[in-house]
């Protein structure tokens, strides 16, 4: 799909060739993103879309990029990172007319490709490791990685987060972390739910009509309703029990350290009440149309109506408010999501910002915007065969461009902009030099064991997501403290706190924890990322808003690439995997070209080669490691092209 | 400095004898530091500053400590001990210069006679994103445009005093609210994260020889010269520039500044333990080594849940800090040259949610802020609220009116327009005007 010879006969053949389904249809019981057809189907329709673009505007077309480039870019896009050395070398050596085709189906296929997109997610989801209080979000951790990991729908994805209900550490209802993380804000909550899905910025109507727009704070109070009513199931049941426990802390120390694991870190991660429908009215609500404290029933503000009783809890706001996002908005959700994954991988929405949804007919190219949001519907809301399709374009291969788009409002389709890489994509591909491939790395894995105070008990015997389920079935006070006392007599008779050298697997699947300075990738790091790791530096998101991440710079990350980690664990390590790749290099020269495959992912052009050669010869040994600082420290190798 | 004596950057890489190479690293050091004192400015900026330096007061130095998260007005700064419905369990105390505060902030009781409490602070912006950008960039937070943060204003129209070291520094902050914005990657805080472990990665490695390290700048710059050539971007132009600064940082005599092993047991002790309380003392460090503005910050004020045991807290960490803060600026003589600020986004409810475990909401209509030093009266408050702290009655403050004052501390041009590069006129503080009466 690269030269315009092979493109014309491909289009020829595809109007010729009658066999081709109707539009729309794979087969429904293969996953879309295996079916190699419908993909490259589909990526024809988009750049046929795009030529007829470039046509009306009566502008060439650009060129694509050439292969070391595609790849560096497909890599960083695609799986987050650069490719190591071995990949990189493969890719450019091989011959072949479908070689980008594989190298795209090669990333999608990749463990790297859910590291990436988690990222995006946490980003997305605001989701830090711990919050105030004694509860943890691990669990609402594993569950959005494991979706990722498996490449869950993302209709789905969105109906069990919003929708959720019950015990936050059963991996079923995990999910539940999504409103338990902003326990105490469900309307800021409920504003980010918008936000996020639907291109919604709802957030000042919370306290006031929308001077600017059309959003009055009835609409907003109107949509609270679905969620309202919010509370840790079974809690009540002991009330009495926490109390009496912790007025009485300094002489039951033992016991209020167990209390306080099942009233923060097990009630307190649940989430019961799916959802009342209805919510009073603030006590400064200023406006004609309603009175403090009156109770309105939901109704949602567009898409199709959808309202529950003001005169009654009905229970099941938020499954309601969860379908009605998906599927009874129009076509406001698929665009939404596809205009985002457009985003990722051309480098600019086609409307912007992408969190800000405007109907297709206002974006500057409505037929695309309208294709796309079907097609998102089509695979089902696959996001990986999405973004498959639109990394087999030309489109995507078009040669990189320096300008910002022409257009103000969205992309100009031109060529992706150059633009710096992501703090994640950054460590990632640094610690693909210091330690070779990090996708061969085992995911962080959940947390489950009961900690009492900070050290984990009964490791083997039993597990946060038996003790949850156990508790949050009990249905008395005195069940409550029949059980509480059983627990902590077991826990003070039990398998225990580990001593040093005591194995702490037993049968139970060993915890897989990574710290700060592990040398693996930002998806297994704790989040957010801590103050004094490079992430930070480059702007990593502190994650309390949605998508707070940074690409500006500061003096900071250009000491930190001159002398800090780059120095450390790559020029002045002799173990860094980037090393590795010179073995069996004959001359100096192939020793530097396998550097700049390296790290550059390219071979050096004949005038590079002549100053890196002067540099050795005049340096010896040193003159490698000043090459391969030069290199990471250099414009080229922060900014996707 | 002589402009005439400049030469253009080119020569100094291309060489490869030594000697050149080392006149590189100091010809850098002098030249290529992105000051802008006034006489370079050009005549409009210039005249306008100097006119500016006439009306307003005399500080040199902003140490801008944030609380973010929006710190609760009433048990902090505006307590209301007739209401005991709104105070909840928050006790007052009275501090000096007959200054009444909440009793969780008892050291700060004791330097309130150097305190200028605003109470009328009022803010449009109720959410957290918009409410911190709002109240560090004086406009509202739009898709279309990055402005630049306040530090990097007072940068801009002030300058800086030293230029071997940044102008601007954040400590703990968030690079989202400390961007130069569309005055470009220079104005830019420099970002310390930890402030025991100083500005990291600013001394060469001992594994690098002199000779090596620019070297390897040498390369690293021809490599960026044929890229910027091909992809003529301002983004990659800004790393570039970026180079330069870190190297005159490098070679400074000021990088002690950003070493607190420096300070004796004693001081170190006055601040406490803890991020926020070695950030003031960094800040301290800083301002003496002449940086303009350092931004100090402090998290975990956003009390929807459990309020009073989470503002007690937050307290107990600032209280021995700021109190030690103003303390020792006093006692070494640089209180009168440098404004404190502690600011937040906004406030909290004075209506207690008691299903959260008694919390309180986000407050924006009137909340506290606080100057201290730099020329402001002390031992006094500007602004009431009502009875339960809900509306202000006196005396409002807005956004923009606060930035202005810390505007018109430094002396700096508040109404003086500047042009973004897409041709639209900004001010530092927007439309705010300074609130003169709080200056002695």
């Amino acid at each position: 799909m690269l030269e315009r010879s092979t493109y014309k006969t491909l289009i020829v053949s595809l109007v010729v060739c009658l066999s081709i389904p109707a539009q729309g249809e794979f087969s429904k019981d293969a996953n879309p993103g295996d079916d190699g057809e419908f993909l490259a189907k589909s990526a024809l329709e988009i750049d046929t879309l795009i030529a007829k673009f470039y046509r009306q505007k009566s502008l060439p077309v650009p060129e694509v990029a050439n292969d070391a480039t595609f790849m560096r870019r497909a890599f960083l896009v695609g799986i987050g990172r650069i490719p190591t050395a071995e990949e990189a070398l493969t890719f450019l050596e091989i011959e072949g007319p479908s070689k980008r085709v594989e190298l795209v189906e090669y990333l999608m296929k990749s463990k790297g490709y859910s590291s990436n997109m988690t990222n995006w997610a946490f980003d997305l989801l605001r989701l830090r490791d711990n919050r105030q209080g004694g509860a943890n979000n691990e669990p609402y951790r594993n569950w959005i990685r494991t979706a990722m990991d498996e490449n869950m729908p993302w209709d789905q994805f969105v109906t069990r987060l919003v929708s959720s209900s019950g015990n936050g550490w059963d991996p079923e209802s995990a999910s539940v972390g999504y409103y338990t993380i902003d326990r105490g804000m469900p309307l800021d909550n409920l504003a980010n739910t918008m936000r996020i899905f639907l291109g919604s910025r709802m957030e000042c109507a919370q306290c006031h009509d929308d001077p600017f727009g059309e959003t009055e704070r009835m609409d907003f109070y109107h949509l609270a309703a679905f969620t309202n009513g919010q509370y840790e199931q079974g809690k009540n049941l002991m009330t009495d029990l926490w109390r009496e426990i912790r007025d009485d802390r300094e002489e039951r120390r033992e016991e209020y350290q167990v209390a306080q694991l099942f009233w923060d870190r097990l009630y307190g991660m649940s989430l019961a009440g799916s959802g009342k429908g209805r919510i009073a009215l603030p006590a400064d609500y200023q406006y004609r149309d309603g009175e403090p404290g009156e109770l309105v029933g939901a109704r949602t503000p567009f898409g199709r109506t959808v309202r529950m009783s003001d005169r009654k809890d009905e229970g099941d706001g938020r499954e309601e408010f969860a379908e009605w996002i998906v599927t009874q908005t129009g076509p406001q959700f698929s665009t939404v999501i596809a205009n985002r994954m457009w985003e990722r991988v051309m480098g600019k929405g086609i409307y912007e910002p992408v969190d800000e949804y405007i109907e297709a007919s206002d974006t500057v190219y409505p037929e695309l915007m309208n294709y796309l949001g079907r097609l998102m519907h089509e695979v089902g809301y696959d996001l990986r065969a999405f973004q498959h399709i639109l990394m087999l374009t030309k489109t995507f291969q078009f040669a990189t461009n320096p300008n910002p788009s022409t257009l103000a409002a969205g992309d100009d389709f031109h060529g992706r902009k150059i633009e710096r890489l992501s703090s994640e994509q950054i460590w990632d591909s640094l610690i693909t030099l210091s330690s070779g491939n990090p996708d061969k790395k085992s995911m962080r894995s959940v947390d489950n064991r009961i900690y009492v105070g900070n050290s984990p008990v009964l490791v083997g015997e039993m597990d946060m997501v038996q003790l949850s389920t156990e508790v949050l079935a009990l249905k008395s006070e005195e069940e409550v403290r029949k059980y509480f006392e059983k627990f902590v007599k077991k826990v003070r008779n039990g398998g225990g706190k580990p001593e040093g050298g005591k194995s702490m697997t037993m049968g139970m699947t060993q915890v897989k924890r990574y710290g700060k300075d592990a040398p693996v990738r930002a998806s297994e790091l704790p989040s957010p990322a801590p103050r004094e790791h490079l992430l930070y530096l480059f702007g990593a998101s502190d994650r309390e808003v949605v998508e707070g991440a940074s690409k500006e710079p500061n003096v900071g990350q250009v000491l930190s690439m001159m002398n800090g980690y780059v120095q450390r664990q790559l020029v002045n390590n002799i173990d860094a995997h980037l090393f590795k790749s010179l073995a069996g290099a004959g001359s100096d020269e192939e020793k530097i070209r396998r550097l700049y495959i390296a790290i550059f992912s390219r071979p050096p052009s004949e005038e590079e080669m002549k100053w890196m050669k002067e540099e050795v010869d005049s340096q010896g040994e040193s003159g490698f490691r000043n090459i391969v600082s030069a290199l990471v420290m250099s414009s080229e190798f922060l900014f996707l092209q | 400095m002589n402009l005439s004596t400049r030469k253009p950057m080119k020569q100094f890489f291309n060489r490869a004898d030594e000697p050149t190479r080392r006149q590189f690293m100091q010809n850098a050091a002098r030249a290529y530091l992105g000051v802008h004192l006034f006489p370079m400015l050009g005549p409009s900026i210039a005249s306008a500053a100097a006119e500016g330096a006439a009306k307003g007061q005399k500080a040199k130095h902003v140490i801008y400590l944030y609380m973010s998260g929006g710190m609760s007005h009433l048990d902090t700064f505006d307590p209301k001990p007739r209401k005991k419905d709104v105070m909840g369990p928050t006790e007052t105390i009275v501090g000096k210069g007959e200054v009444e505060i909440s009793g969780f902030l008892p050291k700060t009781a004791g330097v309130t006679d150097k305190m200028c409490i605003i109470n009328s602070l009022n803010s449009t912006q109720g959410a957290h994103e918009q409410g911190s950008y709002i109240m560090h960039h004086s406009y509202s937070q739009r898709g279309t445009i990055k402005h630049p943060a306040l530090g990097s204003w007072v940068m801009k129209l002030g300058g800086r005093l030293n230029p071997e070291i940044p102008g601007f520094v954040a400590i703990n902050s968030n690079p989202d609210v400390t961007g130069g914005g569309f005055f470009g990657a220079k104005y830019s805080a420099a970002p310390i994260g930890r402030p025991d472990q100083g500005l990291q990665d600013s001394k060469r490695p001992d594994a690098v020889s002199e000779d090596d390290f620019s070297r390897r700048l040498s390369l690293a710059d021809r490599l960026n010269t044929k890229f910027h050539e091909r992809y003529p971007n301002a983004d990659v132009k800004a790393y570039e520039e970026l180079y330069r600064e870190a190297i005159s940082l490098m070679n400074s005599e000021d990088l002690k500044a950003f070493d607190l092993a420096k300070e004796d047991r004693e001081t170190r002790d006055l601040y406490g333990s803890g991020n926020f309380a070695q950030g003031c003392l960094l800040a301290r460090r800083l301002i003496e080594h002449d940086v303009r503005f350092v931004e100090v910050q402090l998290g975990g004020w956003d009390t929807h849940y459990d309020n009073f045991t989470a503002v007690e807290g937050r307290c107990q960490e600032f209280d021995q800090a700021y109190a030690a803060l103003l303390t020792d600026l006093d006692k070494r003589g640089k209180l009168k040259d440098t404004l404190v600020v502690v600011a937040t986004e906004f406030g909290r409810t004075p209506t207690i949610k008691i299903e959260h475990s008694n919390g309180r909401d986000h407050h924006p209509s009137a909340f506290s802020c606080v100057l201290a030093g730099g020329g402001v009266k002390g031992g006094m408050k500007y602004g009431k609220t009502d009875s339960s702290g809900e509306r202000i009655k006196d005396d409002e403050v807005s956004v923009q009116d606060f930035n202005a004052t810390i505007a018109y501390a430094l002396g700096l041009p508040h109404d003086l327009v500047l042009m973004s590069p897409t041709k639209r006129p900004f001010k530092i503080a927007d439309k705010g005007s300074p609130v003169k009466s709080i200056f002695g």
